[in-house]
């Protein structure tokens, strides 16, 4: 299980990370050798078994439709590094200035 | 130059009035409120907390699911969407995927000019909403009250042909929605958001061709003025000899123009998979039939009903069921008029429903009841009111409170009907005009229109005209 260069670029972008090309080759080495030890997993042979999203028992938990207390603005916003107009500020980093 | 056919499917994003959010107990509605006051670790995704599902999220979702002839699942599942944006604190949004609430469907809209579009739902599923960006220079601005808002997705499959059937579909999304009472649905506010997948074929072809996306759009006009633009330019593009690239473009609304966006992420980069953090959604047939209890006829079969019932035009019925309370109003008046339909037709569409766009009030809420307007009705059938009065005593009620008949007494605008006060202006009139006289009894006998008006004009409205002409026959030939 060996990522290709093209690949690691490809998540990269997703996450909107900048890598140089040393760090794309460490991140090819380390995340190639997570995936091989998650490979193993397909050794294990599932045919009998229905997919499986939870092993809690079964019982929809639901909420009333009632309103509580939320946080203060002044507590969301205090490990904010930038702030203005009691709104988080941060960089553009979409392509297409969004 | 070849024929085109317009194929477009519209995606919608429906957010639920509830009073909380989908997944915690934060106020769901924050239009009125400054940002960053409506949220909590849950919706800001800070490490360690717990999505729980809001009950009435599903109960909303399964009505809407219902109106749309979906087959609703009885276990259903919650996935994470994952991408990278500033709005979305989680760096993934919870969503439904492949085994959402509901599967299939369809809508039937009918066309003004008198034919039917059936659109079929592609999908139905829940999800949360993200946070507002704002521009601010260089920078953007984060406000996320708007974060874990309940939405239900709704993307039609490509069956709608022109722009205005698309607005049509989405007139009739946002008539039903308020008729559930799932969804405020005003497209300003952001209740009812679309998106239009538009593409162009040559005429008779069954195949897809590339489509663009357009986004960004907040109004059932400017969706209208989007499509057709769109559609313009592909056909541009087509007859030039050019391809038509899957763009996504976005509304400009101040220069009524079409931008292109950021190219189309691919489905696959979503990498969705199961919300670990959520346990399967299963409905009991105990909780779907208490859901289902007091399912309301829909618009459209009411709309065929008080055609047929009430015999009244399409017209009027179109009208009439256009809101819920306002078909409701209808109902009731009928029912304790117990007169002609469209009389309380008449009344309800030329003067209640001015009523209510000066006022902004709903049918519901006006002082009128129903009964009340019964009451004028009747009052005017027995010949106690004349029309005019009846239309005035409508504002006199509405503004008052009061009862028709109370306005009546105290305000002495019933007609007279008593035998010797008519008797007595009609003698005096058939006195006073011995030329009209002897031309009546010479055989003008349509005269005697002249004569009843002069009696109410000298009783200022207030005489029973029937009686009056009467009277006036009977002096006349004597």
């Amino acid at each position: 299980m060996q990522l290709t260069i093209q690949e690691v670029e490809h998540i990269a972008e997703l996450a909107k990370l900048d890598l140089s090309d040393e760090e794309k080759e460490q991140y090819r080495e380390q995340l190639s050798s997570i995936l091989a030890y998650a490979a193993m997993l397909q050794n294990v042979d599932t045919g009998d078994i229905p997919p499986t999203a939870s092993v809690l028992p079964e019982r929809s938990v639901l909420r009333e439709d009632v309103v509580q207390e939320p946080l203060s603005p002044e507590t969301v916003l205090q490990n904010a590094p930038h702030q203005k107009e009691q709104q988080f500020k941060v960089p553009i980093v979409m392509e297409n200035g969004q | 130059m070849t024929d085109y056919e317009v194929v477009i499917g519209l995606e919608t994003h429906i957010q639920l009035n509830t009073k909380t959010k989908i997944f915690c107990a934060c106020k769901a509605d924050s239009w009125d409120d400054e940002p960053n006051t409506n949220i909590c670790p849950v919706c800001t995704g800070l490490p360690g907390v717990l999505p729980v599902l809001n009950k009435a999220v599903v109960e909303k979702g399964v009505l809407l699911a219902k109106a749309m002839h979906s087959d609703i699942r009885m276990r259903s599942f919650f996935d994470r969407k994952n991408y990278f944006y500033p709005d979305l604190p989680k760096g993934y949004q919870i969503s439904q995927y492949d085994l959402s609430l509901a599967s299939g469907g369809y809508l039937d809209i009918p066309m003004p000019e008198g034919y039917t579009r059936r659109v079929s739902i592609h999908k139905l599923h829940m999800e949360e909403d993200a946070g507002k960006t704002k521009n601010a220079g260089n920078l953007r601005l984060i406000d996320f009250n708007r974060c874990g808002v309940p939405l239900v997705e709704m993307v039609t499959g490509p069956d709608l042909r022109s722009a205005n059937e698309a607005a049509q579909y989405l007139i009739r999304l946002r008539q039903l929605l308020r008729w559930l009472g799932i969804s405020e649905a005003d497209m300003e506010k952001g209740h009812l958001r679309c998106d239009a997948n538009v593409s162009i074929r040559p005429k008779g072809s069954d195949q897809l061709f590339t489509k663009t996306e357009i986004k960004n759009v907040n109004s059932i006009d400017n969706v209208k003025n989007a499509i057709e633009h769109e559609v313009e330019r592909q056909i541009r593009e087509v007859e030039a000899g050019n391809r038509v690239h899957a763009w996504t473009l976005d509304w400009d609304e101040e220069k009524n123009e079409l931008r292109k966006m950021r190219s189309k992420e691919t489905e696959a980069d979503y990498r969705y998979f199961r919300e670990p953090d959520l346990l399967p959604l299963d409905l009991t047939q105990a909780w779907l039939d208490e859901i289902l209890a007091d399912f309301p006829e829909l618009p459209l079969e009411r709309k065929s009903r008080f055609i047929s019932e009430y015999k009244l035009p399409e017209y009027d019925a179109d009208i009439l069921t256009g809101e819920r309370n306002l078909s409701d109003y209808f109902e009731t008046a009928v029912q304790q008029y117990a007169g002609d339909p469209k009389k309380v037709s008449n009344y309800l569409m030329n003067d209640v429903l001015r009523m209510l766009n000066e006022s902004g009030k709903t049918a519901n809420q006006l002082k009128l009841t129903p009964a009340y307007l019964a009451e004028i009705l009747k009052m005017v059938d027995a010949g106690q009111i004349n029309t005019s009065t009846g239309k005035s005593l409508l504002e006199k009620v509405e503004s008052s409170g009061r009862s028709p008949k109370s306005i009546v007494e105290t305000e002495g605008l019933g007609l007279v009907s008593d035998d010797s006060a008519i008797r007595a202006v009609a003698e005096k009139i058939v006195a006073a005009s011995p030329k009209e006289v002897e031309t009546f009894r010479a055989g003008k006998e349509t005269l005697i229109g002249w004569f009843t008006g002069q009696v109410m004009r000298e009783m200022r409205g207030k005489a029973d005209p029937k009686l009056a002409t009467q009277i006036l026959l009977e002096l006349l030939k004597k």
